[in-house]
């Protein structure tokens, strides 16, 4: 049987989408405790609240405040360990279009405001 | 051929550690004050420099990865953090500097005040990152690198005495002034061994997809390109020394520095120098700039590269653009872009051990690299490296007030 050593192999794993687009990093695990039989990995989670939990309270605090002018419905993703499709060496495959993902909301966000008013116009001429 | 051309990687990165602001400043005020006694720090930080920036595409090439985001993956977040808090800092006072450099450059050449230049030279450059593909940064900013041999020629021209020259090589332990003369070398080695070489090489080195056929040619080409930026360097502190030390002249100016050319070229020396500068700056600042989007875009997990279309990478393209945008505005509300320069190379020297000691652990990883992982000879190197890092970290910002900078 093959092991994994989750703090290695697993935790801040980049994470790759279906269609090869880069969505994040395993920013958090998710166990399960199952009574007497030994804990089991339930969900890989991602974005920043994950990661403000990782520095301390104080940091989760700071930026529960700072969410509110956020444009993100949530800061953070589960994805259930039946999505994950393969762990290579140095990315964990998932079974999920990036694009409609939480973990996308900002990338796309920017998109709309940011990049297409300005590209826009490069689309049409080129 | 594609081997061959990969140079172009080597000689924009060299630029950005060798002929941005920071190091044709610290080079010129070296030859300026101290003649040719200080050529053995340009020598010491381009042999470092070379074994560093072979390593990081060694590395690139091996497994593929670019270095923030190894570090984040075999270190954790919490180890990253504030090391990749002060980096980001570091890499923003650093592309102000590059940004004052291309500004002070069209200052010479338009009369017009440095501070004018901010905003057009900062929607320049995000005009052109949106635009162009890694391969045409690589290939034009190179092409225009070139120009700064004019440093080498004019360096030539002046018949320096060879036997100083040399001797020049040797470190002298008893100067002048010591306090200012280690400040100077400190700067020197500090203004060359920046951690954004190393983030933006193995990411460009990603971009360019490299494999592990390009270990050879990566040896070659850390040589040569860091090689470049050596070679100019030294050209600028010879003609300092040949034109300024005789005047009297210690460069507490940048404009005193504008007149080094003309001697050489009398009537184009002028704007040679500010068009070689400005060159410089720009490449450098397109290098700091996109590697402040590599690194925040490879630690988060986000989708990276110069060569997609900003629709695709909408945060990375997010990242240089604020970079850009923040750095310009430090220009523009007036600050002296060479008393940046010494601000900045001090946030670069504290980051610098945070940097090291995780690439030389990662360096030795044997199930990472495999047959390529670190030999005893670049080990040496970089245990050198990174004991001098914590010597720079130490000294850099008593020194830089006391001696050299101020």
């Amino acid at each position: 049987m093959k092991k994994l050593d989750l703090t290695r192999d697993l935790l801040d794993m980049q994470v790759v989408g279906r269609d090869g687009t880069k969505m994040g990093r395993v920013d958090g695990l998710i166990l399960e405790l199952r009574g007497d039989l030994p804990p089991r990995v339930d969900a890989i989670e991602m974005g920043f609240a994950v990661l403000a939990r990782r520095m301390g309270p104080r940091a989760e605090r700071w930026l529960a405040k700072l969410r509110r002018w956020s444009v993100r419905r949530t800061a953070s993703q589960r994805v259930p360990w039946s999505k994950v499709k393969a762990i290579e060496p140095h990315h964990i495959q998932i079974d999920l279009d990036a694009l409609e993902t939480p973990a996308f909301a900002w990338e796309i966000w920017l998109r709309d405001h940011f990049v297409a008013p300005i590209e826009g116009k490069r689309e049409k001429s080129g | 051929m594609k081997k061959a051309l990969a140079l172009t990687l080597g000689i924009v990165t060299s630029i950005g550690g060798f002929l941005d602001m920071g190091a044709l400043a610290t080079s010129a005020q070296a030859g300026a004050s101290y003649r040719f006694q200080l050529l053995w720090t340009i020598g010491l930080a381009t042999l470092l420099v070379i074994f560093l920036v072979e390593m990081s595409g060694r590395f690139a090439a091996a497994t593929r990865k670019a270095l923030p985001d190894a570090i984040r993956e075999h270190f954790g977040f919490t180890f990253w953090l504030v090391p990749f808090f002060v980096l980001s800092l570091s890499h923003l006072l650093v592309l102000g500097t590059e940004i004052g450099g291309i500004c002070f450059a069209l200052h010479l050449v338009s009369g017009l005040p440095t501070s004018f230049w901010a905003l057009p030279v900062g929607v320049l450059l995000v005009t052109f990152l949106w635009r162009s593909t890694f391969n045409t940064i690589e290939d034009s900013t190179s092409l225009l690198g070139l120009i700064t041999l004019a440093f080498v020629v004019a360096a030539v021209s002046h018949h320096p005495p060879m036997k100083d020259l040399l001797a020049g090589f040797v470190p002298t332990l008893t100067a002048e002034e010591p306090l200012k003369y280690w400040g100077i070398a400190v700067s020197i080695v500090g203004a060359v061994l920046s951690p954004y070489l190393f983030y933006f090489y193995s990411s460009g080195a990603v971009e360019d997809d490299w494999d592990s056929s390009f270990i050879g040619v990566n040896r070659g080409i850390a040589a040569l390109g860091m090689g470049f930026g050596s070679v100019v360097a030294m050209g600028a502190l010879v003609v300092a020394a040949m034109v300024l030390a005789p005047r009297g002249i210690a460069m507490d100016d940048y404009h005193q520095a504008a007149l080094m050319l003309t001697d050489a070229f009398p009537f184009w020396g002028f704007l040679l120098f500010a068009v070689g500068l400005g060159v410089a700056c720009l490449a450098a600042s397109l290098e700091v700039a996109l590697s402040m989007a590599y690194a925040t875009a490879q630690t988060f997990g986000w989708n990276w590269g110069e060569s997609l279309d900003p629709r695709e990478d909408a945060r990375f393209g997010a990242v240089y653009t604020g970079a850009i945008a923040l750095s310009s505005l430090i220009i523009l509300v007036g600050v002296d872009p060479l008393k940046l320069t010494l601000l900045a190379m001090a946030t670069e020297a504290a980051v610098l051990p945070f940097v090291a000691l995780p690439f030389l652990i990662l360096m030795n990883d044997r199930k990472l690299l495999k047959e390529h992982a670190n030999g005893w000879i670049s080990n040496t190197v970089a245990v050198i490296v990174l004991l001098l890092a914590l010597v720079l970290t130490v000294v850099s910002i008593p020194l830089a007030l006391l001696g050299g900078g101020g």
